[in-house]
């Protein structure tokens, strides 16, 4: 199970953190806000992601990253809401396993990790949002066998490994799949993914015997959003 | 005395070009819902466009390519230069496995140059854009991930001669590197530049030829030879083809979702691309999947992204056979 603070950060208007096994993400967002006049879109708000490395500076890979980002982002928020408007996404990585991931398999493992954090971060900012979305990473190893939230060990021998998102609607968000591998294992990711991403949303209160904890994990984002509630209602309790 | 003729009036009806420019939307929009569905460029949702390809145009380079996908235009040069083992800093070991060797030493540099006038959304001169980094890193992903160069072809080898008669065979070692610089330029951009810029990619490199190189112990340097038969081909390993689908959506937030038509375009070209928000990059080799990208909505499926692998299937078929 992830963990995860919000407003994390004081000046920025939302912000989270997000560590999964691999990665801790700190997210923060400003929006919405002035645009400069070139990124300024007539009908609608533009979406701008800074992805920092865990060390030095950015590179192609960051902007090929920040590029994946904002479109899934971008298909998230109410973008129409806020016409020429500016919504800014810093995510700064602040841990990565200290083994290199090779052949694209580093850029797919810490996506999931980026958008979670943007997510966590966007709602913290109270940003409007279309749908509530969580990213999932999923490996698949020499043998065929489907993992989710592979460790680094598992990572580094894996065939393929993806990343997909799903909303709550279950409509698939994002997929970006690298590595070696057939369709008929493509939908057994896909199937893991998906539940893996319904369980993070499933009610809290319902303790149904159909709800398998040790298989498609907790429900860590339901939890934070209701924590997140609890929060912003607790001046209504005291008075 | 006649009266000027009055002006004849003027129409209310636009002429095609303006309507697309007015409001290119609706005018895909307009075209998509006609049975069975037509682009403006006249292609069916699952065509691809003409794709040209020539080799060797450039002379000064190991290999070279240019191709042509609609109106993208693509030129990729190929140039191979050598990188001493002596100067690298951490030589990577020798007993390993060199499945990571081409990636860890960054043997294969790809660039991707978008500002040369190609489009009007990317200006000449200026640095590189986000797309055009995103897509030499994308270009640079798929070179070390689907393992098309052979590590072997990019070794330059020696094996010290015998001294002495006791002496153990000398082993071969590796005293230094071919560094392949890949460099793509855009000359015209309409649409679709990953599929066009991989393509270059894929004719270059079948059509670079290295020169024999070899290491003189005595100059301790690496001499090739400009004899043109002792030029070598490389081996590569794998054909993978990449294919783009870009999603048109009527779905608007003020609307139920369920309302929402959506089109799968094959190949789009930049009039398409800017009013399609989603996109879908899939790259197959043979019969394995290398790779799918999808991002940028929630119209496309898990049925629909199995559609447009089967049409990558059979582009890999097609554009197999088509390269040099």
């Amino acid at each position: 199970m992830p963990h995860i603070t919000t407003s994390a950060l004081q000046r920025a208007d939302g912000s989270a953190t997000f560590t999964s096994n691999l990665y801790s993400i700190l997210a923060g967002v400003n929006g919405p806000v002035e645009v400069q006049r070139r990124d300024e879109l007539p009908e609608e708000a533009y979406i701008e992601v800074n992805i920092r490395p865990g060390s030095g500076v950015g590179t192609p890979r960051e902007r090929y990253l920040e590029s994946i980002v904002a479109s899934v982002l971008r298909s998230v928020i109410l973008v129409h809401l806020h016409p020429r408007m500016l919504i800014q996404v810093t995510l700064q990585v602040l841990q990565e396993p200290s083994e290199k991931l090779m052949k694209g398999k580093g850029e797919v493992a810490v996506l999931p990790s980026l958008l979670n954090a943007a997510f966590l971060a966007l709602v913290d900012g109270g940003i409007p949002l279309e749908t509530t979305m969580s990213a999932v990473l999923v490996a698949v190893d020499a043998a065929g066998g489907v993992v989710a939230e592979p460790s680094i060990k598992e990572l580094l021998i894996c065939q393929s490994v993806h990343a997909l998102a799903y909303d709550l609607q279950g409509e698939l968000v994002m997929d970006q799949s690298t590595g070696v591998f057939d369709m008929g294992i493509w939908e057994g990711v896909a199937e893991v993914a998906s539940e893996r991403c319904k369980a993070a949303v499933a009610s809290t209160e319902d303790t149904d015997e159909m709800r398998d904890t040790d298989e498609s994990g907790e429900p860590w984002l339901r939890t934070a959003l209701e924590e997140k509630v609890r929060a912003a209602n607790a001046w209504r309790e005291q008075t | 005395m006649a009266a000027d003729p009055s002006p004849a009036p003027t129409s209310l009806s636009f002429p095609r070009s303006t309507f697309a420019k007015l409001t290119p939307g609706p005018f895909l929009h307009a075209h998509l819902k006609q049975n069975p569905p037509i682009r403006p460029s006249g292609r069916t949702l699952t065509q691809f466009r003409e794709q040209q390809i020539t080799t060797g145009s450039l002379t000064h380079s190991h290999g070279s390519a240019v191709v042509r996908l609609g109106d993208t235009t693509v030129v990729c040069s190929v140039q191979g230069e050598i990188l001493k083992a002596a100067d690298i800093p951490s030589p990577p070991d020798e007993s390993a496995d060199n499945e990571d060797l081409l990636e860890t030493l960054g043997l294969l540099v790809p660039n991707i140059e978008l500002s040369t006038g190609c489009s009007p959304a990317h200006l000449p001169g200026n640095p590189p854009s986000t797309l055009a980094q995103s897509l030499s890193w994308k270009v640079r992903t798929l070179l070390y991930g689907s393992e098309i160069v052979n590590p072997e072809d990019l070794q330059i080898m020696f094996t010290a001669p015998k001294i002495d008669e006791e002496d153990d065979a000398p082993v071969p070692e590796v005293k230094a590197y071919w560094t392949l610089y890949l460099d793509i330029m855009f000359i015209s951009l309409d649409g679709n530049p990953f599929d066009a810029a991989w393509l270059a990619v894929m004719a270059a490199l079948r059509t670079t030829r290295l020169p024999r190189a070899s290491w003189d112990a005595d100059r301790e340097a690496v001499v090739c030879s400009p004899a043109l038969e002792h030029y070598a081909h490389l081996t590569l390993h794998t054909t993978p083809v990449t294919a783009t689908f870009a999603v048109f959506s009527t779905a608007n937030p003020l609307k139920q979702r369920s309302e929402a038509e959506s089109w799968v375009l094959t190949d789009p070209d930049t009039s398409e691309e800017e009013v399609c928000r989603e996109a879908l990059t899939v790259t197959v080799d043979g019969k394995r999947v290398l790779g799918i990208d999808k991002a940028g909505g929630r119209v496309i499926g898990m049925e629909a992204v199995e559609e447009c692998v089967k049409l990558t299937f059979a582009r890999w078929k097609e554009v197999s056979t088509i390269l040099p």
